[in-house]
């Protein structure tokens, strides 16, 4: 027998005793499960409604775990200024394909309409699924059909620069107001009323903190897509 | 016939089974392929693996999505919105952590022109 035959019998074998191994765990942790479980979550959702925000799911990102969330883009910043001292030099990269007609007059018919799409994600994170994290990615995607479908377009600089300062220090700005006048970091200190639950302006800081979370992860997203597409040319 | 698929339990199984089966696969990609784009795919794959375990298994027959409004304020017959929020957080950073080593792995690229694990021996001597 070679040794390449003896390997894959090896490698079959293990596959199948670690497979016969976790459907064993898994019979005995299924059969052992109460009917109704208790789930940290419930607890949760009856907080939920004292902030009068409609999605427990924005609730638990932005306010329970709000400075995880600042932590979060405070990562995605990272990772964005690292990809930015890699890839953006000062040479750009030469595009050899000319894209074709049809898609350059249909990107710039999709932009705005793809942009409205982001920000109605955005603005609407707290009412229905949706977010500033998915709102961002969507007006992202917008500003990648651009850059493939143009090869002369370029992110305005300046313009992301200026939105992201905006959106991180207006961040911490808000916690900071927060951690003043109720003396918690992020706390709600804007009117939440549970009636005014379902509406457009309701919940307090949650809303805006979602709007600045989008305004941050889209300049983030598209300045990563562009420095990724239009890197130097010397590969 | 299949009326029995319809429970929770039997959903969440097969949810939990098809999920360690994806990661595995990505598993089996890390450990076995050597161009190193191939590698981050199986990074990729691995990571909605743990994400569709998750977040499949939370679900529970006959509740409705962590979103209240009218009609819907019975918070008992909700989802668990925790892991959804834990696995946003995971897909935003597994995105960054992807971009960044894909940028990295073309700078290695543009230095050395290898793709091969294997041959990644700039450090040795």
């Amino acid at each position: 027998m070679s040794i390449k035959r003896s390997l894959a019998t090896t490698t079959i074998s293990g596959f199948a005793l670690s497979a016969a191994f976790v459907l064993t765990l898994l019979n005995l942790l299924l059969q052992n499960l109460p009917a109704h479980m208790h789930r940290a979550g419930d607890e949760l959702l009856k907080l939920n409604a004292d902030e009068g925000i409609a999605n427990a799911v924005t609730t638990v990102v932005v306010y329970f775990r709000g400075f995880d969330t600042l932590g979060e883009i405070a990562v995605l910043f990272i990772a964005s200024l690292g990809i930015g001292l890699m890839l953006g030099e000062n040479e750009r990269c030469e595009i050899k394909a000319e894209s074709n007609f049809m898609l350059q007059t249909a990107s710039r018919l999709l932009f705005p309409i793809i942009t409205l799409y982001g920000i109605y994600v955005m603005v609407y994170g707290h009412l229905s699924p949706g977010g500033g994290f998915q709102g961002g990615v969507i007006i992202a995607s917008g500003v990648l059909l651009l850059l493939i479908s143009h090869k002369e377009y370029e992110v305005p600089h300046s313009l992301v620069v200026w939105l992201e300062t905006f959106a991180g220090v207006a961040y911490v700005l808000i916690g900071l107001i927060g951690l003043l006048t109720l003396d918690v970091f992020l706390s709600n200190f804007l009117p939440h009323d549970i009636a005014q639950m379902g509406l457009l302006i309701s919940g307090g800081i949650i809303p805006i903190i979602y709007i600045l979370v989008g305004i941050k992860v889209g300049s983030e997203m598209s300045m990563i897509v562009q420095n990724l597409i239009k890197r130097q040319s010397n590969v | 016939m299949f009326e029995y698929l319809n429970q929770s339990e039997v959903i969440r199984s097969i949810v939990t089974v098809g999920s360690m089966a994806l990661f595995f696969v990505g598993l089996f990609g890390l450990l076995s392929q050597k161009h190193f784009i191939k590698i981050f795919i199986s990074i990729a794959i691995m990571e909605s693996a743990v994400f569709l375990f998750f977040i499949g298994n939370v679900f529970e027959r006959d509740f409705t999505a962590p979103i209240m409004g009218e009609g819907y304020t019975n918070v008992a017959q909700m989802n668990d919105p925790i892991p959804h929020a834990m696995i946003l957080t995971a897909i935003v950073i597994g995105m960054a952590v992807m971009a960044l080593g894909v940028s990295m792995a073309i700078e290695y690229y543009k230095l050395t022109k290898n793709t091969d694990i294997d041959k990644m021996n700039e450090m040795r001597h």
